[in-house]
């Protein structure tokens, strides 16, 4: 995805674009454009139409849904799903559009920073996730240390009591994917002319004018497109909460994603796995649409 | 002094107090990634913030698969490597051959293929794990990294389709237009003169395809069994049910697997900055 | 160059053809084998040795592939599900989580002629533990061949019992005095400044061992008729409902007063080892001694210091039976090469061979042969502190056998870990012990509602 003006390739609008023509191919143009399409179409129809059929087919049992709502841990996953998405998204990227603002600082420190910020984008998830399990393990863990030297006291038990394991599966979500957002809202910071902040500059504005009357409304299309992909892609996030919590402690921290694989694969139970999936439409179909609508206003691009 | 002055110095101070808080955030759970690899064995369940007697064994450990669970290391970051740049090749052919033909030679169904594109990349990638599972089976391709490559590949290329398609149009059509009247058949013009352009492009959605399946765990947990054909994070997810918690080893085997990544990202980051990197968070 | 001519290009890829009809031809005489992956080396190594032998007397290839064992059991069941599976499979919690529900599904071969080919030599309670129902063909049949076996141990740390005022002859030898006793060790070692818990009981919902212990604790209080041998649920026998009860009252409320670390409830297998090694836990019941037998290279914590006991009496002062945890073996249907895999399952059960690989994974598992530790004194050896304890316990003592061998709906109660659920339910979510005990009987009641047996 890309704030359209700051690319630097960008020279094409994407109105400019759309004029152009589509031509009916005659020939042996049309035999290498199906030769040249063929691969996709391929790689299409056996891994995406195919398992998406397959998987709504799995998933099309209502006894399976039966036995899903009835048990005790479906409608936990629900909720944690739901305060995963509405905490873990709005909070990571209401941070990076703060930070945006103050990386867009001069200074050679300033780049510096960036550097070391964006690490925990950069360094691969599972081993982090892994360390950072590690980390808020209650008895050895790194931060527990570090509360004992400092106060003498036992800090919480991080992983072992429901609600602060939730919160630790959103923080390692936060520490992970924070960066990376930032630098998509530095991008669209950058791409916003100096000269309007000059003339307001002139006008006397202050500070937070300047935000609330330039930079907000400049970038509100991105930050919206922003939540909705972040939110799709959180929903099917699974390596955070199975490498930070595994959904302990008693099960009372899986989400959608994770408790499908679950009930698929650990309970051996292939069409409730796909039913717990499946619930997850409800969800995700208006955050598609909404994301399609946005998309189709080419404000912000892919 | 002024209260300017003064003001200035406070904002000065709280930019730093700030900056440092950053620093902290960010490499705390690397640090403690560091300080689990540098002690040795005994160290590793006791309450201390800093490596009582750093040491680079386990490092070494690693480098020598001198530990049971280490046996097939260099083996897991060979299969890592390869599917990895399976992954990014493929994903290359696909996407561009798609978008040249989409883009530069506009047949006229390509809304659809777009729309394709655009719906795989709505779909978080581990609802398929189940049916895919089921269908890798049917395929016979289980327990062969030629599975998981497939899932990579179907799962990069739309995001690869969206960057060349866009990237492309900073390609001036008429460069085909003057080839096609000089005679140049479409294979050509792609070879000749969609590719070469296409360059920084490329580098990007190579080194973003090469990341995401550097970086996947799920499939490769599900699709890949026999010990030769593990990849790394798979690997070290078999450490968690040792009873001897070589935490010290886990952690010296993460951070050797994390350099690729890092050399790669470091190297080509400003390739990769602004929109090229969006991808990046599928998972 | 030289044109290839057609006539060479189809003998060449006949050529090609036949190549990989060979290629095929040998695959055949190949073995895939799936083996639980050990705590320590030496439980690998064990087998790596015992298929390298075989492999060097028969010819036959064996491809093994070690996995941990909640691993093994998720990609197992799912490539069940494709019928993507090994020829053979040694799965260590296999008897609960695995095989009774695939036998009920007809996903597994008979293995009666592999077990005929020993059958006076295993342990009853073994073999009870093999026999499942098919659904599909209406009769129990041996879908499993059982290798080792083990029951509860307790295990504790001499040092700190001691540093707490006491000697092992101060241990009582019944149920609960037995456990509480802990307790009273905790709140001596705290008042002396130690950072110590008494009891490492595992309430997780996840992996083996806490499951183990709640039912451990079940048959302790008398309600080991949960499930009739024939198959049917008798919760609401209320002696049973009673022990449920009393299980869930006294595995909660030491957690509840501080006696159990608050981290036991994330506890997987290896954890509640890790926590007793790092010394936050004077005792732990465990499945295996394996807490002992991976220190065996320090002789001061293995000869000196740690503790292993079997479960202590009743609270009536009876001896209780211990609950039989089997290891099977097992053949997935689909296997490619069956007659291999039955030949050497044949070969790994001949006495000699499996008190050889046994031997050689210490003794953490006990052999499900009677006659392999009466015929080798390694097993009862005196000197050992921990092994012939074992051996006695699981062995020569009565044992019993888990229920999912009577109804495969309490493997699926033990995978859903509904009773540990109900721990957690107390401990965490402030129910009652009569609400938790309550609901857990009203899922478990639903549950056998699927597996009807007739």
């Amino acid at each position: 995805m890309a704030v359209s003006t700051t690319m630097n390739h960008a020279a094409v609008t994407p109105a400019e674009r759309r004029v152009t023509r589509s031509v009916g191919l005659v020939g042996a143009d049309r035999l290498w454009a199906l030769a040249f399409v063929a691969p996709y179409i391929a790689v299409f129809l056996a891994f995406v139409v195919y398992p998406v059929g397959y998987g709504i087919w799995l998933g099309s049992d209502p006894a399976s849904y039966r036995a899903l709502f009835a048990d005790p841990v479906y409608p936990e996953a629900v909720l944690n799903t739901l305060i995963y998405l509405a905490v873990a998204v709005n909070l990571k990227l209401f941070l990076a559009l703060l930070l945006s603002g103050f990386f867009m600082r001069k200074g050679w420190w300033v780049r510096t920073l960036l550097l070391i910020f964006i690490l925990p984008w950069a360094v691969p998830g599972i081993p982090s996730f892994i360390s950072i399990h590690w980390m808020l393990n209650g008895q050895w863990g790194l931060i527990n240390n570090i509360i004992w030297d400092l106060f003498q006291v036992d800090g919480p038990p991080w992983l072992d009591q429901p609600a602060l394991a939730l919160g630790s599966v959103i923080y390692a979500h936060i520490w992970k994917w924070l960066p990376f957002w930032t630098i998509i809202f530095l991008a669209g910071r950058m791409a916003i002319p100096r000269e309007l902040y000059e003339a307001a500059d002139v006008d006397g504005a202050s500070r937070l004018d300047r935000f609330l009357l330039i930079t907000f409304p400049l970038m509100a299309g991105l930050y919206l497109v922003c939540t909705l992909l972040s939110a799709i892609w959180a929903l099917g996030d699974f390596n955070a909460v199975r490498f930070i919590s595994g959904g302990g402690p008693a099960l009372s921290t899986h989400v959608l994603a994770t408790l499908g694989i679950r009930n698929a694969f650990e309970l051996g139970n292939p069409r409730m796995g796909m039913a717990t999936v499946l619930s997850a439409l409800p969800l995700l179909i208006p955050l598609v649409i909404l994301l399609m609508r946005q998309l189709r206003k080419g404000e912000v691009q892919l | 002094m002024t209260t300017a002055r003064l003001d200035r110095r406070l904002t000065g101070i709280a930019t730093l107090v700030f900056g440092l808080f950053l620093i902290l955030w960010s490499i705390l759970p690397l640090y403690n990634m560091v300080r689990v690899g540098l002690q040795h064995k005994e160290d590793v369940f006791s309450n201390n913030t800093w490596p009582p007697h750093p040491t680079l064994d386990s490092f070494r450990t690693v480098l020598h698969e001198a530990y049971w669970l280490l046996q097939n290391f260099w083996g897991q970051m060979g299969n890592s490597f390869y599917i990895g740049v399976a992954v990014a090749l493929l994903t290359l052919t696909i996407g561009t051959l798609t978008s040249f033909t989409i883009g530069r030679m506009r047949i006229r169904q390509g809304w659809m293929l777009t729309n394709a594109a655009l719906m795989t990349y709505v779909i978080p990638m581990s609802f398929l794990a189940i049916p895919f599972y089921g269908i890798m089976g049917k395929y016979g391709l289980t327990n062969n990294p030629l599975a998981v490559i497939a899932v990579e590949v179907t799962f990069a290329t739309p995001y690869a389709i969206f960057i060349f398609q866009q990237y492309s149009g900073s390609i001036p059509q008429e460069l085909d237009e003057a080839a096609r009247i000089d005679g140049a058949s479409p294979p050509q013009i792609f070879f000749r003169i969609y590719l070469p352009l296409m360059a920084p492009a490329l580098v990007a959605i190579g080194t973003y395809a090469l990341l995401l399946s550097w970086n996947e765990y799920l499939y490769a947990f599900l699709l890949l069994s026999s010990d030769g054909n593990l990849t790394v994070p798979v690997g070290l997810g078999k450490f968690l049910n040792s009873d001897e918690a070589p935490w010290n080893y886990l952690m010296a085997a993460s951070i050797i697997y994390a350099i690729p990544p890092l050399v790669i990202y470091y190297t080509f980051r400003r390739k990769m900055s602004g929109g090229l990197t969006m991808g990046g968070v599928k998972g | 160059m030289k044109q290839i001519s057609r006539r060479q290009a189809l003998a060449g890829s006949a050529a090609l053809a036949t190549a990989a009809g060979s290629r095929r031809a040998k695959a055949a005489g190949t073995v895939t084998v799936w083996w639980t992956q050990g705590f320590y080396q030496a439980e690998n190594q064990a087998v790596i040795d015992t298929m390298k032998e075989w492999e060097k007397r028969t010819g036959t290839k064996v491809d093994l592939t070690i996995i941990n064992g909640p691993d093994l059991i998720t990609k197992l069941i799912a490539g069940m599900q494709v019928g993507d599976v090994p020829d053979l499979v040694h799965t260590v919690t296999g008897d609960r989580f695995l095989v009774p529900q695939a036998a009920w599904n007809d996903q597994l071969v008979d293995v009666s002629d592999v077990i005929d080919s020993q059958r006076s030599e295993f342990l009853p309670t073994a073999l009870d533990n093999s026999r499942f129902y098919n659904a599909k063909l209406k009769k129990r049949a041996y879908y499993s061949v059982p290798l080792k076996c083990s029951t509860l141990m307790e295990q504790s740390w001499r040092p700190l019992i001691e540093e707490a005022g006491f000697s092992d002859a101060d241990m009582p030898k019944t149920h609960d005095a037995y456990f509480k006793f802990f307790e009273t060790v905790q709140d001596k070692l705290r008042s002396k400044g130690k950072r110590i818990y008494g009891l490492g009981y595992s309430m997780a919902t996840k992996e083996a061992d806490s499951g183990t212990l709640f039912h451990h604790f079940l048959t302790a209080y008398g309600g080991a008729a949960i499930v009739t041998p024939e198959g049917k649920l008798n919760i609401d026998d209320p002696a049973v409902r009673k022990a449920a009860s009393m299980a869930l009252e006294r595995l909660t409320t030491p957690f509840k007063k501080g006696y159990v670390p608050p981290g036991a409830i994330n506890w997987g297998d290896v954890d509640n080892n890790n926590a007793f090694y790092a010394r936050q836990i004077v005792m732990t019941p465990n499945a295996t001694i394996s807490i002992s037998v991976a220190q065996m290279e320090k002789p001061d914590q293995y000869f000196k210091e740690i503790i292993t006991q079997g479960i202590p009496a009743g609270n009536d002062g009876q001896p209780i039976a211990s609950l039989l945890g089997v290891s099977p073996c097992i053949i997935p249907k689909g296997a490619k090469n069956i007659d291999d895999a039955k030949s050497l399952l044949k070969s790994i059960i001949e006495p000699a061979t499996l008190n050889t690989y046994l031997k050689e994974t210490r003794g953490r598992y006990l052999p499900v042969m009677p006659s392999i530790v009466k015929n080798d004194p390694w097993w009862l050896d005196p000197a050992d502190p921990h092994r012939p304890v074992a051996v006695k316990y699981g062995l020569l003592l009565p044992t019993t056998a888990w229920w999912m061998a009577y109804n495969p709906a309490y493997s699926a109660v033990l995978s859903e870990q509904i009773w540990c659920q109900a721990e957690a339910n107390i401990t965490q979510r402030n129910m009652t012990v009569e609400q938790a005990a309550e609901e857990a009987i009203k899922r478990i009641k639903a549950t056998f509602e699927k597996f009807e047996i007739g």
